[in-house]
């Protein structure tokens, strides 16, 4: 192979060169490092800084005495002038030169500026090719690919063979006459049927200003649309109107790696366009074999399967989503039930905001149009996809998801068994209250706040009776104020005037031994009689305004302020 | 690999930053003096306009003088060098340079060499004595121009005749040869691509992208060669030939229409895979003389979406391998209005791509012999029906642009003269004003006397008198004279 191209080397190292080899040496070196160093750290390493801008100087240098510099590639070695000013010694692909000699590459001319337009793309170009598997591209379709506008190359092509040759096509025999034109042509120019001159007029050909603006905006538009649609609707036009089944069974797995391509590359517009056109095929396509409609709707399904909805979420997470947002809008639209629980679960997960609310919006799209599939998570083992599940049928009002509510709240962990009074009180149904009532004596004293605060807003006076019950208690006096005054407050609101004779004894009357009760008791009646609000409650919260109890009195004077005119 | 092979697959890569700055001050030089000629013609001398423009010219002409240290125009064949640096022709330029080059030949000019602090009134003069009437031969206006300018006391330029100069003889001979390896490359892979398919063997994606990335440079670098290549026709080779003309075609009308070197890349990987799903088409009936059953146009008229599928099998090979060019495969014969085949489910937006292959497919197999079609449609008679026939669903426009690339006699038509010698078209003219004027080897005189070897000679060149010593009166069919037009094109 090296022979193939005999390096006009030799021939000139006897003559002087044009300038000092240091210059020429210093830059490869230099240029050697840097290329290691782009191998080696990233972008925004400082080794990596350095190196190119040592590349850079040395070619600052060298452009002092020369606008080019032309390098002959020989095997391991690179040459200047016949002399040698790189040998690396192996063929490796740590060898400069050889990476561009085996692929082809015989001589390389750098032009001034090459420092700062190319240096960094032929680095990437050359680490690709390095890691480059026998199918990937070569150096030589590389750098063609890339345009580079300071490096010319010269090359011998080594991977396409050239056909037999034009030669070889077969000349017919070679005539010394033929049939005479004038007298051919005289005899035969009206019955003939090739084109006669008058058929064409060359002004016709001459394209006018719209032809030109016309065909430049479908360039235009071509080269900047993104053609996978397209090739989706060939694939899916291609199902429907073939009904060969074994070309059937070939486009479901091209339909299965072409979605795999579309989201490892963040198509995500495109993939739910596949899943959405596919699901429309399995419906529409004549003749179609059960299992290859199975096929085709599974695709869907596939998405919204725990382990491939997980593997995209995971991948969304660490990724800023400004730009796909849209796009995953599309494909978020399309995932089916299956998918509520992993996007649930991940609500509570993710820690990327963007992400987060866009699972908001899948989700409250999932779960309002699969009630069934939301109150069955409402008893997952997930404790995260649970809260999302009692907040999505919170938000929805599901009255359906009252009895899972209501079993939540008998074996549900406390953080969800007030998570389930508040979707109970959200959805507000009389099943929802009935299950609130049960809730009154919860064993978790948030849970009770929450229950009896939500039956007394909603005027659920079905729970009197359990209220009353809890104010006359003993439990209760054991409570924190917070409870207390839930409890008497709900009373309020739920017993009216009813109630006024317990709450004014409870704040005036004198117990045993003519000790008044508790000063907290005694304040939260002030507050029940304030919701009550009643001339009859006012006369009785403003008989104890003059209250030595501080606490009872500040009570009374809020009660009075706050009570309804 | 042998080393002669070696030798000969050489080829340059990367065109350097220096020519793009030429060719860009140059572009803006030869508008320059269009739109001087222009109003030269419009209006009279002392019209503001013309003043202006004649101003501009100047002004750009001294500008590139200051710049490069010397200003030199030269037309060589349907090339024009600005300082020794060729001027790329696409759709925004490419009536100007022909206006320009045919005005050159008629004056018989050859080269301007432009002098120092040149003003309007020097233009003036050059240009109107460039853009009159042709009464006489092109060496004899030549003198003449020469002989005015002396008279006017006017020396800024120099006016050479035409000569082929020995870069030029090398630069064709290199050219051609260049052209020739090209395209028996591009034979050679696509039959490799095609056989490995059909064996059930992926193909190197790799040496395809080469070919086409040959026939681009080609396309770029001198495309007339290897556009003439596309005339020869191999029979036997038909399958292979044709999808490399398809992509000579293809990528040669996409320079014309101003795409980048990247988009006639993408361009030609698509034309030159256009037909990749014949490789699932069982060969006898790819091979089958005469009419084709139903049962067998069927799996024919597959091929473009089994191309789809057969391009989806090298995807798992490379990654990169466009899409378009699958696009291209599905819409190849599909008409503007989708109509054709396959038949369309969904809504789609035709590829402006597939419009271009669908064009240079049905003209490349129209006009070639193949197992089924064992006489080939005159070059003209196959541009005259994709303009005129609407039924063929093809872009009027592009149609229009790909006449404008082939001129009205493509390379390769057989056409009588009015002195009754036989020509060969050889190449075209670039200037749209020269449609009708190709250059052609006259390979027979009146009686039916061969000459050998061929006169080369150029219809657009009027001679002394201003008249036209040869025009084409007509098309003829090489069967009806037993001649074999390949014979004459390489």
């Amino acid at each position: 192979m090296t022979a193939s191209v005999p390096p006009k080397v030799d021939q000139d190292e006897s003559r002087e060169p044009s300038f000092p080899i240091v210059f020429v040496t210093d830059l490869l070196k230099a240029f050697v490092k840097a290329m290691r160093a782009h191998q080696l750290y990233l972008a925004n390493n400082p080794m990596h800084a350095r190196s190119l801008e040592a590349v850079k100087q040395a070619f600052s240098a060298l452009w002092a005495h020369t606008d080019t510099l032309e390098l002959q590639v020989v095997e391991t070695q690179l040459k200047w002038e016949g002399r040698v000013v790189l040998d690396e010694g192996e063929r490796t692909s740590e060898n400069l030169a050889w990476l561009f000699y085996k692929d082809g590459i015989r001589e390389l001319t750098f032009l001034e500026g090459f420092e700062n337009d190319d240096l960094s793309d032929l680095f990437d170009l050359m680490q690709r090719v390095r890691r480059a598997t026998v199918d990937d591209d070569d150096l030589l379709t590389l750098m063609w690919e890339r345009e580079f506008s300071a490096l010319r190359y010269k090359y011998v092509d080594l991977l396409v063979e050239a056909g037999p040759g034009i030669e070889s096509i077969e000349r017919s025999e070679q005539k010394e006459k033929i049939l005479s034109p004038a007298e051919a042509e005289a005899g035969a120019a009206d019955n003939s049927p090739v084109t006669q001159i008058g058929d064409f007029d060359s002004a016709l050909y001459f394209l006018d200003d719209t032809e030109v603006e016309y065909l430049q905006t479908e360039i235009q538009h071509e080269f900047s649309r993104d053609v996978r649609p397209a090739v989706i609707a060939s694939l899916l036009d291609t199902f429907e109107t073939q009904k060969d089944p074994t070309v059937r069974e070939e486009i479901c797995g091209l339909l299965d790696y072409f979605l795999l391509i579309l989201l490892s590359t963040a198509q995500y517009r495109n993939a739910a366009y596949l899943l959405r056109e596919a699901s429309i095929t399995s419906n529409r396509a004549p003749d179609i074999l059960e299992p290859q409609k199975q096929r085709l709707t599974q695709l869907g399904e596939l998405m919204s399967d725990p382990k491939p909805l997980g593997q995209l979420l995971q991948a969304l997470e660490d990724t800023p989503l400004r730009a796909p947002q849209t796009e995953l809008d599309e494909l978020f639209a399309i995932l089916q039930p299956a998918a509520l629980e992993t996007v649930l679960g991940w609500i509570s997960r993710s820690n990327n905001t963007e992400l987060r609310m866009l699972l908001e919006l899948a989700a409250t799209r999932l779960a309002s149009a699969n009630s069934a599939e939301l109150i069955r998570l409402i008893g997952s083992d997930d404790e995260a996809v649970v809260m999302q599940a009692i907040r999505r049928a919170a938000a929805l009002k599901t009255p359906a998801a009252v009895p899972a509510l209501g079993k939540m709240l008998t074996v549900g962990e406390p953080e969800m068994r007030v998570a389930a009074v508040t979707a109970l009180t959200d959805i507000g149904s009389p099943g929802a209250m009935q299950m609130l009532e049960r809730a009154i004596i919860d064993e978790d004293r948030e849970v009770r706040i929450v229950a009896v605060r939500a039956l007394g807003a909603r005027s659920a006076r079905s729970a009197l009776p359990r209220i009353e019950a809890a104010i006359k208690g003993k439990d209760l006096r054991e409570s924190n104020l917070t409870e207390k005054m839930a409890f008497f407050e709900a009373y309020g609101l739920l017993a009216g005037d009813a109630g006024i004779s317990l709450l004014d004894s409870l704040l005036h009357s004198k117990g045993f031994m003519g000790k008044r009760d508790d000063s907290e008791i005694r304040a939260c009646a002030a507050m029940a009689l304030g919701k009550i609000g009643s001339p009859k409650a006012m006369d009785s919260l403003t008989r104890a305004a003059s209250e030595k109890d501080v606490i009872v009195r500040n009570a009374v004077s809020r009660a009075i302020r706050r009570a309804p005119a | 690999m042998s080393g002669t092979r070696a030798v000969a697959n050489e080829g340059w890569g990367g065109e350097g930053k220096s020519g793009s700055g030429v060719r860009r001050s140059g572009r803006n030089f030869m508008i320059a003096f269009h739109g001087a000629l222009r109003s030269i013609k419009l209006y009279p001398l002392e019209h503001s306009a013309v003043q202006k423009s004649l101003s501009e010219l100047a002004q750009i002409a001294e500008e590139m003088r200051a710049e490069e240290g010397d200003l030199e125009f030269r037309v060589a064949g349907e090339f024009i060098f600005i300082n020794s640096t060729r001027l790329r022709l696409d759709l925004s330029n490419y009536a100007t340079f022909g206006h320009i080059l045919s005005l050159c030949k008629s004056a018989g000019i050859g080269a301007i060499h432009v002098g120092p602090h040149g003003g309007a009134r020097d233009w003036s003069l050059l240009l109107s004595l460039m853009g009159g009437e042709a009464k006489v031969g092109p060496a004899e206006r030549l003198a003449q121009i020469n002989s005015r300018l002396s008279e006017a006391k006017i020396d800024l330029f120099q006016l050479d005749p035409p000569m082929e100069t020995e870069s030029d003889q090398q630069f064709n001979e290199e050219s051609r040869a260049a052209a020739n390896r090209t395209y028996s490359q591009g034979v050679a892979v696509t039959k490799d691509v095609i056989n490995s398919v059909r064996i059930g063997k992926t193909p190197s994606i790799r040496k395809i992208k080469r070919v086409v990335q040959g026939i681009v440079d080609q396309v770029l670098n001198e495309e007339t060669s290897l556009i003439s290549l596309t005339a020869l026709r191999d029979y036997d080779e038909y399958t292979f030939t044709h999808s490399v003309n398809v992509c000579i075609f293809s990528v040669a009308l996409g320079r014309r229409l101003g795409m980048t070197k990247l988009q006639m890349y993408e361009l030609g990987l698509a034309a030159l895979m256009h037909d990749i799903g014949k490789s699932r088409v069982p060969l006898d009936m790819l091979q089958k003389k005469g009419q084709l059953t139903d049962d067998e146009w069927k799996w024919m008229a597959s091929h473009p979406w089994l191309g789809v599928l057969v391009l989806f099998q090298f995807r798992r090979q490379q990654e990169e391998l466009s899409y378009r060019a699958m696009t291209v495969c599905h819409e190849h014969h599909m008409k503007i209005d989708l109509t054709g085949y396959p038949k369309t489910v969904r809504p789609r937006q035709m590829s402006v791509l597939s419009k271009i292959v669908t064009i240079t497919d049905g003209y490349d197999a129209a006009t070639s012999r193949r197992t089924y079609q064992t006489e080939g449609l005159t070059p003209a008679a196959v541009l005259e029906e994709m303009r005129d026939n609407p039924r063929r669903g093809l872009d009027p426009v592009l149609v229009k642009a790909f006449i404008n690339l082939l001129g009205i006699y493509p390379v390769g038509t057989l056409v009588v003269l009015d002195t009754f010698e036989l020509a060969v078209v050889s190449s075209t003219n670039p200037s749209p004003e020269a449609l009708s004027r190709p250059i052609i080897k006259i390979i027979s005189d009146p009686r039916g006397n061969i000459i050998s070897p061929p006169l080369v000679v150029d219809l657009a060149v009027p001679e002394a008198g201003g008249n036209f010593k040869r025009t084409i009166i007509k098309t003829a069919d090489p069967d009806r004279y037993g001649i074999t037009v390949s014979d004459y094109l390489t």
